[in-house]
């Protein structure tokens, strides 16, 4: 008996579990906004008519599984027609189902079902009361089949023609049943289907689908003016086959061929680079003011000398408007116009030296001041030198900025004889210097491109007696004067030359700079009168740049004897081999000789003091790097 | 001469007044002659009508519908519906087929005057449940505006229908038995009071179905009449 009731429990809870599974469960509850769990007692689960004259009904014993038994539960109904409840007219036990037929179906009438156990127990919900008319689920249509019914040109998409028919228990003939139809469909890897719109016809057109997917097509209906669907139809599939592959090498062709073509813009966009950067972004052309007559460009610079120990600083020029500090540097013009102006040929044409006055003896006195007024420009001196700088610019052709390492303002007189020390010698020579003597200086560039680091501007390094100015341009010379040169120089004094220089170089590297050379090796000094100071343009001495010597007073000497007709001009023998070196501007004076002049090397004490100037120069130890300041001067005037 | 004319006018008038009678007289079973050709007027077949027909049932079905719906969310009646099935419409009187085997059953003339009695019987209910739906402040404008469309369409349909009924009269189909005078049921049920106190809910419930009635009828009596077009 147990086990019979456990079979039997087991064939029910099977059977429940079947019959849950059912579609059209919760037809009851669905039909409510509501929706309850199922109920535990027994109850009405659905009722559903397919063609509007006969309908079914299914329970549910619930959780009374001691009624899930057949003829446990007894469906009864009742409708208008009827003034009692009764029974179901075809039971099919083994779908828990009451089967009514046409002759037991009225349509428009309400009906209500009821179910009843043993001993009359009723279950009865009184939600369980419908018309057939609201509860008619047309069967699936029938025959659903589709036609192709014509491809784009592009071979990518087409339409079909579905059609069907209305399911053969819908009585449509007659007009009994009014069927609309929803068609879905999907594509084959897609979980959503899309709906078409409701189809009164039996056929309907779906377009835009591609070639070579797979469709799923399936089909439902209702009644006209209801809600409620039947269930799906069978699937059908769908699909064309693209003939001739006429969409793969159209693909392909299109992708290789734009990709052909970006490789081929790619392989001249790298390979006409640089044209391409030329033509696209084409490089701003440095001004070049090629009207300027380079000539005009010379200026010179007069040193007007006021006393001994006085100097003024004048620079004229050819072109009025030399104001190449303020427009060059200023007026934002290429940076590299004004560097190169002061790098290239810096040609020091003359330098006048007038020895006008007498330098009074106070030399000390106005050392300081000398200076100070030597670097003073407006202070007019009697004193006259001038020094005349040509100075011919020759503007670069090329865009690339030399690096400057100089300032490119303009050569400021004052930097310019910045170390132009009036010396005690100005005033044997100066005296004895009734006219104006000028100096000439000519420093000239061994060539443009050679004419690297060079200073714009010379110092003069010293004064002769006679007049006649030692330069020392900014970087070192390898001075190699002939030394002819060097004999002049004894009979100058204290004067500066390139022979010293020479003679200098062979002391030590550090040795200071530089005199008047000229490159070209002329000697001048038999053209004129005028002693003729000739710069060396670059200074193979690597050094310290200048080195002021102060004109000692028995230089005076010597350059007044230099009036007689020698020329104080030093020539060095080969500047061409000249090396150029960065040389400081200033150097600080060490001491004083015995013959007043300046050493800025101070030489070793075994030196013999009528070395001449350049000696004890020479001898001097590496060489501070400085200014000679007033309170140098004082310091140093013996 | 004036003789002449007058007579010639007077030939012409009498050929004319005798067309006119004849093309009247042989309409019956000829094809539809539009009397006024040139005026641009086009005659409806009774296929076209009996669609226009059935179209206008089926949208005034639709529009109770979902005029019922929304009774029964916002006022969620008693679902009594036993006390329902004995409870009657004021139509319940009209006899009307309750099966398809009865409605096929039923000759075209009684299901054409069923058709007409229940289009009759709902005119006055319709138009005072608009009215009063037009004073409840409970509903919308939305739910007015539908009652007074139903109404509106229970009219046409029932002229559509009139004009169907005489369409096949002319036509022979159905006998002349069918009058469109309204017939005394018709009239016994809408003088009647019973549709008085029925609530507003049991008066859309009642013409839902008595709306699919109608319409159903008609579809039978289409696909009897002309099976060929969308039967």
């Amino acid at each position: 008996m147990a086990a019979l009731s456990s079979n039997l429990l087991l064939l029910l809870l099977m059977s429940s579990l079947d019959w849950l599974s059912t579609p059209g469960n919760g037809f009851f509850m669905a039909r409510h906004d509501v929706t309850s769990p199922a109920p535990p007692e027994p109850h009405i689960t659905e009722c559903i008519s397919r063609d509007q004259a006969t309908f079914q009904c299914w329970w549910s014993p619930g959780n009374f599984h001691n009624l899930s038994s057949p003829g446990a539960l007894r469906l009864f109904y009742i409708n208008s027609l009827a003034s009692e409840w009764k029974e179901c007219p075809k039971y099919v036990h083994p779908n828990r189902e009451c089967f009514f037929d046409n002759n037991h179906t009225s349509i428009w009438i309400p009906y209500c079902m009821q179910l009843r156990g043993q001993n009359n127990v009723t279950y009865y919900n009184e939600e369980d009361c419908f018309r057939v008319e609201n509860i008619v689920r047309p069967d699936p249509p029938v025959s659903l089949n589709w036609t192709l019914l014509n491809i784009s040109p592009s071979g990518l998409n087409y339409d079909v023609m579905v059609n069907w028919e209305a399911p053969p228990s819908a009585d449509v003939k007659t007009g009994w049943m009014r069927i609309e139809y929803e068609i879905q469909y999907r594509a084959g890897n897609t979980t959503k289907w899309d709906a078409l719109e409701m189809q009164r016809q039996t056929q309907q057109t779906i377009f835009g689908l591609h070639v070579g997917k797979e469709y799923e097509v399936h089909i439902r209906c209702r009644m006209r003016s209801f809600v409620r669907f039947g269930e799906f139809s069978d699937p059908i599939f769908i699909q064309v086959i693209s003939s001739k592959g006429s969409t793969f090498p159209l693909t392909l062709v299109l992708v290789f061929g734009i990709t052909g073509v970006l490789i081929l813009v790619m392989l001249i966009v790298s390979s006409q680079q640089r044209r391409l950067m030329m033509i696209l972004l084409p490089p701003v052309p440095a001004p070049k003011i090629k009207g300027i007559d380079p000539e005009l460009l010379k200026w010179h610079t007069i040193i007007h000398r006021r006393g001994p120990d006085k100097f003024q600083l004048e620079n004229k020029g050819k072109l009025d408007d030399l104001n190449f500090s303020s427009t060059g540097g200023g007026l934002g013009g290429p940076p590299t116009y004004a560097t190169d102006f002061y790098q290239d040929e810096l040609w020091v044409e003359f330098i006048e030296v007038d020895a006008e006055d007498a330098g009074t003896g106070e030399k000390e006195d106005n050392q300081g001041s000398d200076t100070q007024r030597l670097l003073d420009v407006p202070q007019p001196i009697s004193h006259h030198m001038n020094i005349g700088f040509s100075n011919a610019v020759s503007f670069p052709d090329s865009d690339s900025g030399r690096a400057s390492c100089y300032d490119p303002d303009v050569p400021d007189q004052d930097t310019l004889m910045a170390t132009l020390l009036p010396g005690q010698p100005e005033d044997g020579e100066v005296k004895t210097s009734p006219a104006p003597e000028r100096l000439l200086i000519r420093t000239q560039t061994a060539g443009p491109q050679t004419w690297f680091n060079t200073d714009f501007y010379a110092q003069v390094s010293n004064v002769m007696p006679t007049g006649g100015v030692v330069l020392s341009p900014g970087q070192q010379l390898r001075i190699q004067e002939s030394t002819s040169g060097t004999e002049e120089e004894p009979q100058q004094g204290k004067e500066h030359k390139g022979s010293e220089d020479s003679e200098e170089e062979k002391e030590k590297e550090e040795q200071f700079q530089l005199l008047v050379v000229d490159p070209e090796g002329g000697r001048q000094a038999a053209e004129s009168n005028t002693p003729q100071m000739f710069a060396p343009p670059s200074s193979p001495i690597p050094g310290e740049g200048y080195q002021t010597i102060l004109p000692q007073p028995a230089e005076t000497e010597p350059a007044a004897t230099a009036e007689d007709g020698q020329s104080p001009y030093i020539l060095p023998d080969s500047p061409q081999s000249q090396v150029f070196a960065r040389v400081a501007d200033y150097t600080v004076v060490q001491e004083l000789n015995s013959q007043h002049s300046l050493l800025l090397n101070p030489p070793p004490r075994q030196s013999p003091p009528a070395c001449r100037p350049q000696h004890p120069l020479k001898a001097l130890p590496s060489m501070p790097v400085g200014y000679i300041t007033p309170d140098l001067l004082g310091s140093l005037s013996p | 001469m004036m003789h002449g004319t007058i007579r010639s006018v007077s030939c012409v008038w009498v050929v004319w007044v005798c067309l006119f009678f004849c093309s009247s007289v042989t309409m019956v079973g000829a094809a539809p002659i539009c009397a006024n050709a040139q005026g641009g007027c086009h005659v409806l077949s009774l296929a076209n009508l009996f669609d226009r027909v059935i179209q206008h049932s089926a949208r005034t079905h639709g529009i109770s519908n979902n005029l019922h719906t929304e009774f029964e969310q916002y006022f969620m009646p008693s679902k009594n519906h036993i006390g329902r099935v004995s409870r009657n419409c004021h139509t319940s009187s009209i006899l009307t087929p309750n099966g398809k085997d009865n409605a096929q059953r039923m000759a075209r003339e009684e299901l054409t005057e069923v058709i007409l009695k229940l289009l009759v019987a709902w005119r006055d209910p319709l138009w005072h449940f608009h009215q009063s739906m037009a004073h409840h402040h409970d509903f919308n404008n939305f739910s007015s505006n539908k009652a007074l469309e139903m109404s509106n369409m229970v009219h046409e349909l029932h002229k559509g229908v009139e004009k169907v009924a005489e369409k096949m009269q002319v036509l022979g189909i159905i006998s002349n038995t069918v009058s469109s005078l309204v017939s005394p049921e018709a009239l016994l049920a809408s003088d009647s009071s019973e549709w008085r106190p029925m609530r507003d809910y049991d008066l859309l419930y009642c013409f839902r179905r008595d709306s699919n009635k109608v319409q159903n009828y008609l579809k039978i009596l289409k696909c009897r009449i002309i099976p060929e077009h969308g039967c």
